[in-house]
């Protein structure tokens, strides 16, 4: 089965995203917008240029993505709409990627937001996606302690404690404050103690290791490589060189109700694909973006997209290899945790982010010399994906 | 007064409350592997024609959280906390189940029993009841 995608002649025309956050008093429809402009203004574009976009959320009901394309007007253009749970802003990202390199589109936009404070309760996605309510079987178990399961079989099995967890969110924190669009901008430099003092949610996870809630937009343009050189003269140039998607294969163990993103191994299985189709390897990767919603989640992907051997994602931790200055930045715009997650457009933050790093504008936090990126993201119902992109001079 | 399932199709209530529920699970008859819940198509060698099976009643526990969120189902009730766990059954099945028991009651690799837990009463006055787990009776031998 072929599942790696490499693209061919495609670079990032134009990135732009409005700062996550709780914004009740801003509707989708503007925040959809002014991600979109943002973008097309990177790209020194108007909506006529655009020969196809893919639009994306998890929260929002059906048709919402043709209206929010009207805001930046009527061109006839087709647009498709993209749903793939928490990965719905990368597989938008790479759909727009393929259709470029396909070559049936020139331009190609990806835009995706949404906005959990329209929700009731602030928090849609306790019901196991399986349309949610307190009437089905799924929904006792929050995706909270879905994680925090994972988290307390890792440290009986590699004896991980708790101040690993504490480490990696500290870190994120202390990026999100740094990082203009982050939500969590603390005025403070987080600290372990911090996050561990702050109030349980599912054993051992804090609220300081969980994603907040978010309402945001994020909007990237991919185009023919030559046209985004002859329009951009002079700019650092940005290509997405691969993908990765599978939905997942299965095993023993498996759960079938309840909060479900498959095995922890499904990120290794699909970084391998991503990898093979680029013809790189962790090695070459300068910084990384991954799923974070729990911060547990982050030490496994060390291990699992191949940054560090099995069991030795605690030890990368204490030497601080995954912050500033480290052999391999994580998530250095704070990730799921201090950017916040608002669902579709997570993954295209995480393109914005790692376009800025490839371009060198990441101030504040620039990895130095970055040339390769890598976002990963996973999905509820089970899905995976990892996708790579390089700078190119 | 009745008892009924949060959802159909998952577990059978037995008349006599001393009896435990029973999961309602399948099993392929061409590999032999054995899921829960029910499904018609083998996920593991794609066969079409799995057999209904009921579950064991015990099971080894995997991993376990303790959730200080609100239950949901129970969230009208004043409910501290609540264990959270995925249990393996003997016939191979991994089930997530609310678990019942205090944050220092549960061990990776214990044995465990299910049981119902009662999320509210329906306007009928019946009540609406899902699965748990709970330690095994051994474990309560000369402690509780
Ligand atoms: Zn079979």
């Amino acid at each position: 089965m072929r599942r790696g995608l490499r693209f061919e002649g495609v670079a990032v025309a134009g990135v732009g995203m409005v700062p996550f956050g709780m914004l009740p008093e801003r509707p989708i429809l503007h925040l959809a917008r002014d991600a979109g402009l943002l973008a097309l203004h990177d790209a020194e574009m108007t909506l006529a240029d655009v020969d196809e976009a893919f639009v994306g959320y998890i929260q929002l009901a059906s048709m919402v993505g043709i209206k929010a394309m009207k805001e930046l007007g009527l061109t006839g253009l087709p647009v498709t709409h993209i749903e793939n749970a928490s990965a719905t802003g990368l597989v938008a990202f790479r759909e727009a990627a393929w259709a470029v390199s396909s070559g049936r589109a020139d331009v190609a936009m990806a835009l995706c937001f949404d906005k959990f404070t329209d929700m009731a309760g602030g928090g849609g996605r306790a019901g196991g996606g399986r349309g949610g309510g307190r009437d089905v079987i799924d929904a006792p178990i929050l995706p909270a302690s879905y994680f925090a399961l994972w988290a307390q079989r890792r440290m009986h099995d590699r004896g991980t404690k708790p101040e690993h967890f504490a480490a990696i969110a500290a870190k994120n924190w202390n990026y999100g404050a740094v990082c203009p669009t982050a939500h969590r901008r603390s005025d403070h430099t987080v600290t372990v103690d911090e996050v561990l003092g702050s109030r349980i949610v599912a054993e051992p996870l804090t609220t300081m290791m969980c994603c907040p809630a978010d309402d945001g937009a994020a909007c990237v343009i991919l185009a023919r490589e030559d046209l985004v050189r002859s329009r951009q003269p002079g700019r650092a140039l940005v290509r997405p060189l691969a993908s990765a998607l599978q939905s997942e294969t299965y095993a023993r163990g498996h759960t079938f109700v309840g909060p479900v993103v498959g095995p922890s191994t499904m990120t290794r299985d699909t970084a391998r694909e991503c990898y093979e189709a680029a013809g790189l390897g962790p090695e070459d990767v300068n910084v990384a973006f991954c799923h974070d919603a729990f911060v547990n989640e982050e030490l496994e992907y060390y291990e699992l997209l191949g940054f560090c051997a099995e069991g030795e994602g605690d030890k990368l931790v204490e030497e601080g290899q995954t912050g500033p200055g480290g052999r391999i930045p994580f998530n250095t715009d704070g990730g799921l945790i201090a950017r916040g997650h608002p669902g579709g457009p997570t993954g295209l933050a995480q393109i914005h982010e790692s376009v800025l790093q490839l371009r060198g504008d990441a101030d504040g936090r620039q990895v130095d010399g970055a040339r390769i990126a890598l976002a990963h993201l996973v999905g509820g119902g089970s899905i995976c994906t990892v996708n790579l992109l390089e700078r190119t001079d | 007064m009745a008892r009924i399932p949060i959802e159909e199709g998952f577990f059978r209530i037995p008349d006599d409350p001393a009896e435990p529920p029973r999961l309602l699970g399948s099993r392929c008859p061409s590999c032999g592997e054995v899921f829960f819940p029910r499904r018609l198509v083998c996920a593991k060698c794609l066969h079409e024609g799995c057999e209904d099976v009921d579950l064991s009643t015990r099971g080894r526990l995997w991993t376990w959280t303790y959730c200080h969120a609100p239950l949901f189902g129970k969230k009208d009730a004043d409910v501290p906390g609540y264990g959270v766990g995925q249990v393996d059954l003997a016939e191979g099945p991994r089930v997530q189940s609310i678990l019942l028991g205090g944050p220092d009651d549960f061990e990776i690799g214990m044995e465990l029993e299910i049981d119902l837990e009662t999320l509210r009463e329906n306007e009928d006055g019946d009540e609406i009841v899902i699965y748990r787990f709970r330690p095994a009776a051994e474990y309560f031998n000369g402690v509780a």
